[in-house]
């Protein structure tokens, strides 16, 4: 019997979500607000990685190519007129006057990175396993290398800068929502239930006539519409992007939070972004007092380590926790 | 760790020597240096050299009537986002001036924070001449741009070498080293010699020989080939091209300023090396030399390149500017820093006299003549 639990939960977590923006936009200084705003883009990036690593098993190396897609368009976007000549003088004529507020400028970032994906996709998605994985990463290797010679767009090494901070804690809080709540939808819906059976076994997925190919794409495209949107908050918060911060360790990064939280399970992206986030910052006065630097990577190695040893399937596994779900019995993925 | 507790053990010894600075809160200066990841090896030392300059004018007394300088590092992690958050933390714990970072994409995402709140932030080793412009009027250089060092070896190059035909290798993968080749292309091309080739590399490239070879057989030959890269492919370079025969002169900007490109080659192959760099290596003065035996001193080590003096020349540049605004508000600094003329600093003297706000300060050409460092000139730019 379907339950009314995820719903009471969804309006919960709402609810949570504005309660702890307004208090902590009036409570916290700019840094505590920037940890918190970092630590919800990593919660979207993880659970969009989650669709396509974890419900589909599509496993991605390219999740920052698709950040830096979403981040370098929001960017321009949103740089005004007035300023494009002076930071660019070489952008083409007709970008010039190209300008959209925040807000559109984010889901034309989004959408752009997952047109991107789209294209991407029909070749690379019929490569499987380790093949994949490299394929994507070579992915990213050519955004950045685009990005890094593209001097009249992106100025290069050098990257842009002077964007507007329009990202806060409201932004990010509604975007996170956004994200659980779409991500959820697809998991529970037939669709989610056959980018499972894709991971399980796609042959058998296969007879029982699962499109593999649309499939595997549409996860891709989700996960790469997400990542979009999260470049583009990430960009508006620190205020500048260059191709080198979207690296392979930043995919890295996002794909020990999945690892951690557990493949498939949306509950378990969002509290390892949260632990990872957090825990890194932690170590800082630690570091900074007694001059140790690099504690924090050090320890946080460890823990991930010590996971992979004692519970491989990571924190939650692929199921969500059952006072969530409002069922008894774990969730099998593949009935 | 021993000498640090030592240090502070000591510091509170002598509180009782200073009576009148118990009463007097610290100043607060913020530091975000690179301490681990790629940039760790360059902004080190500048970290080592601005703790040097701190306890130096603590162990003197202090700045306006006994306040203490308390420098608070934060690690930018060789990360954009580390650095943007460094930058937050400094900035929510009250300092009243941030330096650090020795490359501008870790300036850019930190120093408009600082711009933001009205408080000055002082590079201690990013080069790009248009980032004052691109920051604010908050932003200060220490070192100077890279417009002015490409100038300065192009000029030599081209006066004192005689180079009319020169081959340009640039490192295709930094700002840096793009940035270098154009400005050293246009004074070049200003001053009349030819570009006979440009040829091109990547940052962990380890064999040049295509390029040797390219450059071997390009006619009319080159007097000189400029190398802009940055010190690991220095060494390279300049054993690979020794060791192929060809003799002539290889000249470079300050990412050559590294004991490398003589242990690499070894001494004898290191021969007719120009380059331009900051006014500290093979230099006299009595301020360089005071600066080389207190940091010997302190760490046991002589100083590992010149980001060591330029940090420390970040603190000494605040610490002046607090001293002749009588004052440690931000904003009184911040109009004090812009009026800085003639400041000895380790690193050459420095003014901001400039409409670009890069300061006006001396580039020192040196050779390398079988493995010896020398001071060949020291140039000055010429536009005001």
């Amino acid at each position: 019997m379907e339950s009314n639990r995820p719903r009471y939960c969804l309006g919960l977590l709402i609810m949570f979500m504005i309660i702890f923006s307004l208090g902590i936009e009036r409570t916290a200084n700019d840094y505590i607000l920037a940890i918190v705003s970092f630590t919800g883009i990593n919660i979207i990036l993880a659970i969009s990685l989650n669709v396509t690593n974890g419900f589909a098993g599509l496993f991605s190396l390219g999740h920052p190519a698709f950040m830096a897609i979403g981040g370098y368009t929001t960017a321009l976007l949103t740089f005004s007129m007035e300023k494009k000549p002076l930071f660019l003088p070489d952008l083409p004529q007709w970008l010039i006057p190209v300008y959209l507020p925040f807000f559109p400028s984010l889901l034309v970032g989004g959408c752009f990175a997952a047109l991107v994906a789209q294209i991407v996709g029909i070749s690379v998605l019929r490569l499987k396993g380790h093949y994949l994985a490299v394929a994507t990463m070579g992915f990213l290797i050519i955004v950045q290398v685009l990005l890094n010679n593209a001097d009249s767009i992106t100025r290069g090494p050098l990257g842009l800068n002077g964007l507007e901070d329009f990202t806060n804690v409201y932004w990010v809080a509604g975007w996170v929502v956004v994200t659980i709540y779409t991500c959820w939808k697809i998991k529970f819906s037939s669709l989610g239930r056959s980018m499972l059976a894709v991971r399980e076994d796609s042959m058998a997925a296969n007879s029982l006539g699962v499109n593999l190919f649309y499939t595997r794409n549409f996860a891709f495209t989700v996960g790469a519409f997400f990542a979009g949107v999260a470049g583009g908050l990430w960009g508006h918060l620190i205020t500048a992007v260059t191709p080198g911060s979207f690296s392979l360790i930043m995919s890295f990064n996002i794909i020990v939070m999945v690892v951690v939280g557990g493949t498939g399970s949306i509950t378990g992206s969002v509290t390892a972004a949260i632990i990872f986030t957090l825990a890194i910052e932690c170590f800082r006065p630690l570091e900074e007092n007694f001059g140790i630097y690099g504690v924090g990577e050090i320890v946080i190695s460890l823990v991930l380590i010590l996971i992979l040893i004692f519970k491989p399937s990571g924190m939650f596994g692929t199921g969500e926790p059952n006072f969530i779900t409002g069922k008894y019995k774990p969730l099998n993925p593949t009935n | 760790m021993k000498k640090c507790f030592m240090t502070i053990g000591l510091f509170f010894m002598s509180l009782p020597l200073a009576v009148p600075c118990f009463s007097a809160e610290p100043i607060k200066i913020g530091a975000l240096y690179s301490l681990t990841g790629g940039m760790s090896s360059i902004d080190t030392p500048s970290l080592r050299g601005a703790e040097l300059a701190v306890k130096i004018i603590n162990k003197n007394g202090g700045l306006l009537d006994g306040r203490m300088i308390e420098l608070i590092s934060v690690d930018a992690k060789t990360d954009q986002k580390a650095a943007a958050l460094g930058a937050k933390k400094l900035l929510s714990n009250g300092v009243i001036a941030g330096i650090g970072h020795s490359d501008p994409s870790f300036v850019l995402p930190s120093a408009p924070l600082f711009q933001k709140k009205g408080i000055p932030f002082v590079t201690s080793g990013a080069t790009l001449p248009t980032l004052p412009m691109m920051i604010g009027d908050c932003l200060f250089m220490v070192p100077f741009g890279d417009d002015d060092q490409s100038f300065a070896i192009a000029d030599y190059s081209f006066k004192s070498l005689g180079v009319k035909n020169v081959a340009i290798w640039t490192d295709n993968s930094m700002d840096f080293t793009k940035t270098l080749s154009k400005f050293y292309k246009q004074r070049m091309t200003e001053l009349g010699a030819k570009i006979v080739l440009e040829d091109f590399f990547m940052m962990g490239d380890k064999d040049f020989s295509a390029q040797i070879a390219r450059l071997k057989n390009v006619s009319p030959q080159p007097d000189a080939v400029f190398i802009s890269s940055i010190p690991n492919e220095a060494g390279l370079t300049t054993k690979q091209l020794r060791e192929s025969g060809l003799t002539l002169p290889i000249v470079s900007g300050d990412g050559f300023d590294t004991e490398l490109i003589v242990t690499v080659p070894g001494k004898e192959l290191a021969n007719d090396v120009y380059f331009s760099t900051h006014t500290y290596r093979a230099d006299p003065r009595p301020e360089v030399i005071q600066f080389i035996a207190d940091y010997e001193k302190e760490y046991g080590v002589p100083p590992e390149n010149a980001f060591a003096p330029l940090g420390y020349d970040a603190i000494a540049l605040i610490a002046d500017a607090i001293t002749r605004a009588g004052s440690a508000e931000p904003k009184a600094l911040k109009e004090s820093l812009a009026k800085t003329m003639g400041f000895k600093a380790v690193t050459g003297e420095i003014s901001y006299t400039r409409p670009s706000r890069v300061p006006v300060k001396g580039v020192s050409i040196i050779s390398v003549k079988k493995g010896e460092y020398n001071v060949e000139e020291i140039w000055f730019p010429t536009t005001k």
